[in-house]
């Protein structure tokens, strides 16, 4: 990890702001996004719809045929780039850079010997933890809202821009259709909020970073594979990745907001316990690095 | 470490505050306030005259009818070769609204308006008339088909969609309510927030398969909230639908005008004329294939049977249905816990909600 010098700086930040939460909130932001890392996966996500765009525009050249109904409209309309991209990060390049920071959070700290720092300057434990959930937080809202925006651009770059179509068969203007790219790109924000508080706690329980964010990738995994298999119908409604593609309500006319709110419902859920775990383990744990 | 052991205590109290949360709402749910008493005569009169034809909500269906998933055995295979087997993906709609759970959403503004959604997965198929016009939008193929209804019919052909919602299905039960049925009161029950009268009609017959039926009547309305189809020897409901939510508020006029969008496949569909039927009905050849079904028994052990029409050898051909089907003395018979459908040899289709030794019995009169 070659971030030495935006950890000193935001070790400096912090020094001089430590007094403030909000202060500690923005240096973290600051550290998070001055980072190497942080971007190329950000320009990853970028990438996806991208070559998603150019892909279909390079073969769609000559022939019409149907593909899966999304890619399929991406020709006719460019702003549904955005929402292809989405549709294809969620179910793993997603969570994977949320794993990243998230699984990153405490155990980065603890890697790189700077966690007994922070604690010993009067910053609480809590406050430590909430400010890492917040910033990973941050992270999935910018994560989703690169992968809508790069969309929407690349796809006004290369294909005809108009009115979209929504799923019942209704049309809305592109201002409608701009608001509506917003709330998805909200949707998967919330959609990350419990993986990002599992990959929290994860952080909490190791010194090695690579762990707690291939322990949290892997746990994402293993959730979607669960939810579809009908064996485990039961466990379907519990499972943090179950709600993941339900946007596709925000396409409708009118908006059901009824999976929104459930989604929302059951990150909170598994907010609420993870971050509790997180915090048992974390405030109870003998910080020796 | 046993003097930081407290700090786990909310790590252990958020489950179980989630777990009291979740509880809680079941129970909140069941203890609301119950309607006044009422007969069950009160109560068919209630629903019986029901004014409510304003109205959107929330729909859910599900359906337990022992039948398999046929959700992908024939409906995504239509790339190829759907010229030819347009028979064969109208059966598969068919079983798959049968067989799969969905969710619907309704809006009625009065008799001439209206619009269904069913809410798949990434699609969603929708079902509008607005006046003469009706509508079929699948957004999966982005097709649509428009009919315009006769200016003189007096009531529209229901889409197989709209039979889903509880008022039609329960509205087919309730007119079907003869001495054959015994009509009981149970507990009050809450549909979508509002309190209802439990409805259980029992059929007064040992032959049948359906054990009960139970319709919610909305107790200040009288609207059906819910249908729940039980069959013999099962606990859980063979068919449910209920709403999930429910508003009498006027649903915005602008769901009803619907244009398809740019690029959608667009048929257009006649339908048949009922007064002009007679006249050149004759004529068209489409008259010999709607022949009319025979009709034997009465309530709840009534046979409907349909002559030999079409080639037989289309239907015992069909994969889907020598799948789902089991070969019997006379014919290949068609077992859900709720309907048996008898396709004979002979190639008539005799379908009832009666065992399979009835329909043998019919077909051999």
């Amino acid at each position: 990890m070659s971030s030495s010098d935006p950890r000193a700086s935001g070790l400096n930040a912090r020094r001089t702001t430590r007094s403030l939460g909000a202060g500690f909130f923005a240096s973290e932001l600051a550290v998070l996004f001055r980072r190497r890392r942080t971007w190329a996966m950000l320009l990853a996500l970028a990438a996806v719809p991208i070559l998603i765009a150019v892909a279909v525009r390079i073969s769609s050249s000559g022939s019409s045929g149907r593909g899966p109904a999304f890619i399929d409209s991406i020709t006719q309309n460019g702003l549904f780039v955005g929402i292809a991209g989405l549709t294809i990060a969620i179910p793993l390049f997603l969570p994977l850079t949320v794993g990243v920071v998230a699984g990153d959070s405490i155990a980065g700290e603890a890697n790189t010997a700077t966690l007994r720092y922070l604690l010993v300057s009067p910053v609480g434990r809590i406050r430590l933890l909430v400010v890492k959930y917040l910033a990973a937080v941050v992270f999935c809202l910018a994560a989703a809202l690169t992968l809508s925006i790069a969309g929407i651009l690349i796809g006004i770059a290369l294909f005809p821009v108009g009115p979209v179509t929504l799923l019942s068969g209704d049309t809305v203007g592109i201002g409608d259709s701009l608001v509506r790219s917003l709330l998805i790109a909200l949707y998967a924000t919330v959609s990350l909020l419990g993986l990002s508080a599992v990959g929290l706690f994860i952080s909490t329980l190791t010194d090695a970073p690579v762990g707690a964010m291939a322990a949290t990738v892997v746990l994402s995994i293993v959730a979607q594979v669960l939810d579809s298999l009908s064996q485990t119908e039961w466990l379907h409604p519990w499972l943090f990745s179950h709600y993941w593609l339900g946007f596709a309500d925000l396409l409708r006319q009118p908006i059901e907001w009824s999976s929104f709110g459930q989604n929302a419902l059951l990150q909170l859920g598994y907010v609420v316990v993870f971050g509790a775990l997180a915090y048992g383990r974390f405030s109870s744990k003998d910080i020796l690095s | 470490m046993p003097r930081t052991w407290h700090r786990w205590i909310p790590a252990a109290a958020a489950p179980v505050a989630i777990g009291a949360v979740v509880l809680g709402g079941v129970f909140a749910t069941s203890a609301s306030a119950d309607p006044a008493d009422k007969t069950p005569q009160q109560v068919l009169e209630l629903a019986a005259s029901s004014t409510v034809d304003t109205f959107s909500g929330t729909i859910e269906q599900s359906s337990n009818l022992g039948l398999p998933d046929v959700s992908g055995l024939g409906g995504s295979s239509d790339s190829g070769s759907s010229s030819d087997s347009s028979d064969g993906s109208d059966l598969s709609s068919a079983l798959e609204l049968l067989t799969a759970s969905h969710t619907l959403r309704v809006y009625v503004d009065g008799p001439e308006q209206s619009r269904v959604q069913i809410l798949d997965d990434m699609a969603e198929r929708d079902a509008i008339r607005n006046g003469d016009d009706l509508w079929l939008y699948d957004s999966s193929d982005s097709t649509a088909v428009h009919s315009t209804l006769p200016a003189d019919a007096s009531t529209a052909p229901d889409a197989s969609a709209e039979s889903l919602t509880p008022a039609e299905l329960a509205t087919r039960f309730l007119d079907a309510v003869d001495p054959s049925t015994d009509v009981t009161i149970g507990d009050p029950v809450t549909v979508a927030g509002r309190s209802a009268y439990d409805l259980i009609l029992t059929p007064d017959s040992s032959t049948t398969l359906v054990s009960s039926v139970e319709i919610a009547v909305d107790a200040d309305t009288g609207l059906p909230l819910s249908v729940d189809v039980f069959a013999q020897g099962t606990s859980d409901p063979a068919f449910h639908v209920a709403f999930t939510s429910l508003s009498l508020d006027t649903p915005s006029a602008d769901l009803f005008d619907f244009t398809p969008p740019a690029g959608t496949d667009v048929t257009e569909k006649a339908l048949p004329n009922r007064d002009d039927a007679p006249a050149e009905g004759s004529a068209t050849p489409d008259a010999g294939t709607h022949p009319e079904p025979i009709v034997t028994g009465t309530g709840w052990d009534t046979i409907v049977e349909l002559p030999a029409s079409t080639d037989p050898s289309s239907l015992t051909d069909s994969p889907m249905l020598s799948q789902l089907t089991t070969s019997v003395d006379g014919g290949h018979v068609l077992q859900t816990t709720l309907l048996t459908v008898l396709i004979t040899d002979d190639g008539r289709v005799l379908a009832g909600a009666v065992p399979v030794e009835s329909l043998q019995a019919a077909a051999g009169k």
